[in-house]
């Protein structure tokens, strides 16, 4: 579903943020791209969605490369993005028209528009707030309304880009709960983020340092078997607890929790 | 920031259901009237058809108020000048100026079609939401051959749409920098030039970076300046074709005013 070969990208000031990434996604995958600050993720983000373009190699999306400029416009709608900052990514003057924003850019009729409003405001619970102002929700609401502004595209790929950095614990949850949701239901998810408490749900973790892939696979299994110092970043709490007690033979060698529920459940299967 | 200046105040009211054209082009050939009329009994009858839309309506005067209120000092500065530099039938003397009569009644008279370009104004913004007048701008303006120029209507009403959803961002940012440098310190009484530098400068920043993103948004979404549908229907109703026939006899009123 998505191919990405040799990508590079260099930024106007000479810093190579993509160093021969190759990466292929395939329809239905739940994948986390993790790293530390400044290691390319978004970059990796935004060249998937066509907003910038390969420096060297090609990004595909269903077949579509993003260098065709004719493509683009499909490549975007087949693969929807969501920011990191929720109140920079609103147009519209209240919810639903916000909402409305992508339908009326791929020129839908105006029954069709209120349908997909109506379904992509149910799909994340904010339907009631449809006349209200985005300005005035609060950043979980903010964020959930950003996602259904991209689910009103009907994509088949959703990126999300460091979504819940800016949310409290309650709201990050939701829109996780959503983004599982999304991906039980078919959709493709690549999600970004630094947080790798986030990546329960996922499929496949791929960890980035300096514009390249580090590690790539199932996320028990490098998060297990990694050094700490590979990511560049600290591990959360449960994971470095779930190492502790595996080294020392608490729990079982081979389950691996990664989050506390799991955790939880290793613990009270001990005799 | 729900109590800004021109800001709507959602409502069902007769001027509510009315379609935002003929809310537009009621305000042009209302606010054109309004630069003709020169005498008091003029403008008695401009105050009258204000009060009576504000009374129909039901729209707190206050939200009326506070919309002239920013420009308070602008209005004083139009009367002092008529009042002070319009030759005529002198009333009395001051050290430098002399105030004459057709002084104050010139300065009254361009001071009230200010104030009453600026409430018939808020009147519209008042009953009309963003959305609904970029809508109706952007409508109107397709009648214009603006395609031969390069120029789109979608374009036109997208950056209006997106200047009014700024402003209260810009609001928002501006009290955050304003907290957070008091916080550190500053006095804006003791050090002006560096108050405004220090406020400005992070602002301008910080509006650089958030039209970034949004345009990023704007791009991720397919945006397209052609083409484009819209969620919203603009129909003229009864009422419309009601309000086009009374700005027939404004316009008749006017110039026998």
């Amino acid at each position: 579903m998505i191919k990405i070969t040799n990508l590079s990208y260099r930024y106007p000031d000479g810093t190579l943020a993509l160093n021969s990434v190759n990466l292929d996604i395939k329809k239905g995958e739940f994948v986390v791209i993790a790293g530390k600050n400044g290691c390319g993720k978004s970059t990796l983000l935004r060249s998937i969605n066509g907003l910038i373009l390969p420096s060297e190699g090609s990004v595909a999306v269903n077949g579509m490369y993003t260098s065709d400029r004719s493509r683009v416009m499909d490549i975007r709608r087949m693969a929807g993005m969501i920011f990191q900052n929720p109140e920079s990514q609103f147009i519209g003057m209240t919810v639903e028209e916000d909402v409305a924003f992508g339908p009326e850019n791929l020129s839908l009729s105006t029954e069709e528009i209120h349908k997909l409003v109506e379904k992509s405001l149910r799909a994340v619970e904010m339907h009631e707030f449809r006349d209200h102002t985005p300005r005035i929700l609060s950043g979980g609401q903010k964020q959930k309304i950003a996602l259904a502004s991209v689910l009103a595209m009907e994509p088949g790929i959703i990126l999300l880009d460091e979504v819940t950095t800016m949310l409290d614990p309650d709201s990050r949850n939701e829109i996780l709960s959503l983004v599982k949701r999304l991906h039980e239901n078919g959709t493709t998810i690549v999600y970004v983020t630094h947080l790798l408490e986030e990546l329960v749900h996922a499929d496949r973790l791929v960890v980035m340092e300096e514009g390249r892939i580090m590690h790539d696979g199932d996320p028990r299994t490098i998060l297990s078997q990694a050094k700490v110092t590979t990511f560049g970043f600290n591990l959360p709490p449960i994971i470095e607890l779930s190492r502790k007690l595996r080294d020392s033979g608490i729990i079982d060698r081979t389950t691996f929790p990664l989050s506390k529920d799991e955790l939880m459940e290793a613990l009270c299967q001990l005799k | 920031m729900n109590d800004l200046f021109f800001s709507f105040i959602p409502g069902n009211s007769i001027l509510h259901r009315l379609d935002p054209r003929t809310k537009i082009i009621g305000l042009m050939i209302v606010s054109i009237c309004i630069l003709q009329i020169s005498s008091f009994s003029g403008m008695a009858l401009v105050t009258l058809i204000f009060a009576a839309f504000v009374f129909a309506c039901k729209l707190p005067l206050m939200h009326f108020v506070r919309s002239v209120r920013p420009m308070i000092i602008f209005f004083l500065l139009i009367f002092l000048m008529q009042l002070f530099f319009t030759e005529g039938t002198p009333l009395f003397s001051l050290s430098l100026v002399t105030v004459s009569y057709e002084g104050l009644i010139l300065g009254t008279i361009l001071t009230l079609r200010f104030v009453f370009l600026l409430i018939f104004a808020a009147l519209l913004t008042a009953t009309t939401s963003p959305s609904g007048i970029t809508a109706g701008i952007e409508r109107l303006l397709r009648h214009f051959p603006l395609r031969h120029a390069g120029i789109s209507s979608h374009d036109i009403a997208m950056m209006m749409s997106l200047s009014i959803y700024f402003v209260p961002m810009l609001y928002d940012n501006f009290k955050n920098l304003r907290d957070a440098q008091f916080s550190r310190g500053l006095d804006i009484r003791k050090e002006p030039l560096k108050a405004i530098l220090s406020l400005s400068v992070p602002l301008i920043g910080m509006s650089v970076r958030a039209v970034d993103d949004v345009a990023m948004a704007m791009e991720s979404r397919c945006y397209q300046s052609t083409g484009r549908s819209s969620m919203h229907v603009l129909e003229f109703g009864r009422y419309d074709h009601l309000f086009i026939l009374l700005y027939f006899f404004v316009v008749v009123l006017c110039l026998i005013f």
